[in-house]
């Protein structure tokens, strides 16, 4: 089973890339070697959104799916059940879980 | 349009209740040089910039700032989590809580509520951009203000990473004022207001 926060810190990471790019290619709009780093951090980006998502449950509403419902049953109230997964997953600000 | 993505930008992971430093970084929260201040100015402004690129850095710099907003909100957040009566009445944040409890509200470290005129949108480039720089200066010194007087490592570490952040931005808003200057008279750059008299190249 993949490690929910291990995935996590990846794609904080990837992330960080892409939106330090994005400020820095709005200013250089043509330096290439940044165009490149910034096509390679976006791809990496979908591809961890989509298998966090797969894993544990969607960061964004444009990644839910119910039919895909965390086998895991981690952080969920219906594991099992075709659901909502939106509701999935803890809340961002609380490292203790809700309820 | 936004989206929301469930999850912060740099993780907050605090294991020990203090209102005290919640008290204190509150500000940056709803301060006058606070994240929320930052967030609205910019993403203010950026409507009546002419040039679209500097809209477009605006954009993005104000919404960077909304997760910073988040960011500061989760350290205020757990650091009054698992507050007791007892912890309430710490010296700082007693007032708070008779008004908020542990609830999360825009204020000052000195208790002066969030308010509108703690920043501009002047409809002038170079006034805002100006402003915006400073901003950036002035959130920068409340970070540094901030990591002096905190021990905790789980608090620091968000806090150094939010400072460096306010130099890159710093730094992108010079870049662009700069890029704004190519376009006008450089022999005076400051005549007019380049928003308004459409002079621009």
């Amino acid at each position: 089973m993949a490690n929910r926060a291990q995935l996590l810190e990846e794609i904080q990471q990837t992330s960080f890339q892409v939106d330090e790019l994005t400020l820095y290619l709005d200013t250089h709009p043509l330096d290439q070697k940044a165009l490149d780093a910034f096509s390679q951090a976006k791809n990496l980006r979908y591809q961890q959104m989509q298998n966090y998502a797969r894993e544990f449950e969607p960061l964004t509403t444009y990644l839910v799916c119910p039919d895909t419902n965390n086998e895991t049953g981690s952080f969920s109230k219906y594991p099992g059940q075709r659901h909502f997964t939106w509701s999935d997953g803890p809340l961002p600000w609380d490292n203790q879980g809700g309820i | 349009m936004w989206t929301y993505e469930k999850r912060l930008q740099y993780p907050v992971n605090i294991k020990k209740t203090c209102p005290k430093t919640a008290s204190l970084i509150i500000s940056q929260f709803g301060g006058p040089d606070g994240e929320l201040s930052a967030s609205m100015r910019y993403l203010s402004q950026r409507y009546s910039m002419p040039c679209k690129e500097t809209a477009g850095l605006l954009t993005d710099i104000g919404t960077e700032e909304l997760a910073h907003l988040e960011i500061i909100c989760a350290i205020i957040f757990q650091l009054t989590k698992n507050m007791k009566p007892e912890d309430a009445k710490t010296a700082g944040f007693d007032a708070y809580y008779i008004d908020h409890t542990a609830g999360i509200w825009p204020t000052a470290a000195a208790g002066i509520p969030f308010n509108a005129c703690e920043f501009q949108s002047k409809g002038d480039l170079f006034a805002d951009l100006f402003e915006d720089m400073a901003a950036e200066q002035k959130a920068r010194t409340v970070y540094e203000n901030l990591i002096r007087v905190i021990d905790d490592p789980d608090v620091l570490a968000p806090l150094k990473f939010l400072r460096e952040r306010e130099v890159v931005h710093f730094q992108r808003f010079g870049e662009a004022l700069e890029r704004n200057k190519t376009k006008l008279d450089e022999k005076n750059f400051y005549y007019f207001n380049p928003e308004f008299d459409k002079q621009m190249a």
